[in-house]
């Protein structure tokens, strides 16, 4: 086996990795949180995708405030889904949130590719094609800044979980929403925390594939699709479950897309779902009986 | 004589549907009341009525001069009312510590060491396990770090449905030793319990339901010593021993 190639692969299995953990991680927080599964999800990343390519012009290219409007456009856009849809469910109302989401899904995707056509963008940035040598494989910037804004944003969400109390209340709602309220707690409030949260990652997600795969309508559904695969494999609603889900799916995609025909890479996160919920229904890293939502 | 809480008519329930029908009465400030019925009588149904985390349906809530019934729970918990539901109520992922931290949610920050301290100060187990999981806890001690987190607040009312679930019979005891010292404080005690002659024994009133209805009301002794009481919750006759406790 070429070890060249096989490192080329994992490195940018690594990238994508990153980067569908964003998704997830947003994803697993707001069924941890609401007790909901949100398929609009896919679509706050698109509406990040979508700010970024239409920022950097403006930006000259510019990468990092690129990003930081994409984050904020994602954060508007998922506080107004709070605010008009998912605040009017009552925890843990599955079908109706499943139904919501779904329409939400389809008018966003449609509305952007009424708006913007259903022409794939090819989004540029500062750093153009140009990529850096880390020993015999090369990385383009694109993906090394993709892959640090996402390592950076990780760490600061577990500081923001563990050591704050309106993250340490997002955990709180998650394992028992009865005890959140014995403590005084206001759920709706921290449902509106956690749907600005995940709605942030989904911007930043957005940002950072944008650069790195074509802008097109669909971009969203695909993977939020994997983002599901991620989180079930992962343990519905624990959060390095997610992460470390998505890091591995990332790299085995990209291996197997490396080293067998490219079809089945897609087939490959399903797989190992269809696998794990076979093996574990419960995901790989979910915690016994005790936790609630 | 000063009422801290007073149910006028109230009825309660679940999706519409009424489970707690028209029940009056009212707490002196600093009393223990125990709520006596079988299962399904609506004890835990009217706890969740008092803190507003079940359907309120008709009547009202007075509690400490003021009407609460519209009230959401985390407004009658901000005004004093404190509930410890049935069962493991706490963050079983979470640290004993982090826990500690939750139970100060709404207080502010600077108040939080103070009170932590206050606390384990109160309860040297949980200083002990201050860095366990809750989820590893036993029985005991987790309902003992329930009701501390609630007691971090500091509430006037306290409401404690089934503290001594599922617990070995000595440390049942300690329970109700702890539910006497809260009120010794000035709290006022609301409680559901399984044993209800342990409960009796520290109150000063029950309130038996059938249900969802106020069946009776009285002296916790006068209840004790109801025949049809006796009968229907407390085993019969009680010995001796028990009596003269």
């Amino acid at each position: 086996m070429d070890y060249i190639y096989f490192l080329q692969l994992t490195a940018n299995g690594l990238v994508i990795g990153l980067i569908y953990a964003l998704i997830a991680v947003g994803l697993a927080l707001l069924f941890g949180v609401l007790g909901i599964v949100n398929f609009a999800h896919g679509e706050l990343l698109l509406i990040g995708a979508y700010a970024m390519a239409l920022a950097l012009p403006a930006f000259g290219l510019a990468y990092m405030p690129g990003a930081i409007v994409a984050v904020l456009t994602a954060i508007i856009a998922g506080w107004f889904i709070y605010e008009i849809f998912l605040s009017k469910l009552g925890h843990g109302e599955f079908e109706r949130s499943i139904l919501i989401t779904m329409g939400l899904s389809i008018v966003i995707l449609n509305g952007i590719q009424y708006i913007f056509t259903a022409t794939p963008l090819l989004v540029n940035t500062e750093f153009g094609y140009a990529g850096v040598n880390i020993g015999d494989i090369r990385v383009a910037w694109t993906r090394i800044a993709a892959a640090v804004l996402s390592a950076v944003t990780f760490a600061a969400l577990y500081v923001l979980l563990n050591y704050t109390q309106i993250g340490r209340a997002m955990r709180a709602v998650s394992q028992n929403r009865d005890a959140a309220l014995m403590v005084g707690m206001q759920p709706r409030k921290i449902g509106r925390n956690a749907v600005i949260l995940a709605a942030s990652l989904c911007g930043l997600a957005g940002a950072a594939v944008a650069p790195v795969q074509l802008v097109q309508p669909y971009l969203g559904q695909f993977l939020v699709f994997k983002a599901f695969a991620i989180i079930i494999i992962g343990g519905m609603g624990s959060i390095e479950g997610a992460v470390f889900a998505a890091i591995a799916l990332g790299i085995i995609e990209s291996w197997i897309g490396g080293f067998f025909p490219v079809v089945w890479q897609e087939a490959a996160g399903f797989l190992i779902m269809i696998t794990v919920l076979l093996l574990k229904p419960s995901g790989l890293f979910s915690r016994g009986g005790v936790r609630v939502g | 004589m000063e009422y801290l809480l007073e149910l006028t008519g109230l009825t309660a329930g679940y999706a519409g549907k009424p489970i707690i029908h028209d029940v009056s009465f009212r707490l002196e400030k600093g009393t223990i009341t125990t709520f006596v019925g079988g299962n399904g009588a609506g004890k835990s149904t009217l706890m969740r009525a008092i803190y507003g985390s079940c359907d309120h349906l008709g009547g009202g809530i007075i509690f400490d001069g003021g009407q609460i019934e519209d009230k959401t729970p985390w407004e009658r918990y901000e005004l004093g009312i404190g509930f410890v539901p049935q069962g493991r109520c706490n963050f079983p992922d979470m640290t004993v510590s982090e826990n500690l931290k939750m139970g100060c949610y709404t207080l502010p920050r600077n108040e939080h060491r103070d009170r932590i301290d206050a606390m384990l100060e109160s309860f040297p187990m949980l200083s002990r396990k201050i860095k366990e999981k809750a989820g590893n806890l036993s029985g005991g001690e987790q309902q003992v770090l329930e009701t501390a987190m609630v007691l971090l607040s500091e509430p006037s009312l306290l409401l404690l449905d089934e503290p001594s679930l599922g617990l070995a019979p000595k440390t049942q005891g300690e329970v109700f030793d702890f539910v006497k010292r809260i009120a010794a404080d000035g709290v006022t005690v609301l409680v559901v319990e399984q044993n209800v002659h342990g409960a009796l024994l520290i109150s000063d009133k029950a309130i038996v339901l059938e249900m969802g209805r106020k069946f009776l009301e009285g002296t916790a002794e006068e209840v004790r010593n109801n025949p049809n009481i006796r009968h229907a919750y407390l085993g019969g006759n009680l010995s001796e021993e028990e009596v003269s406790e």
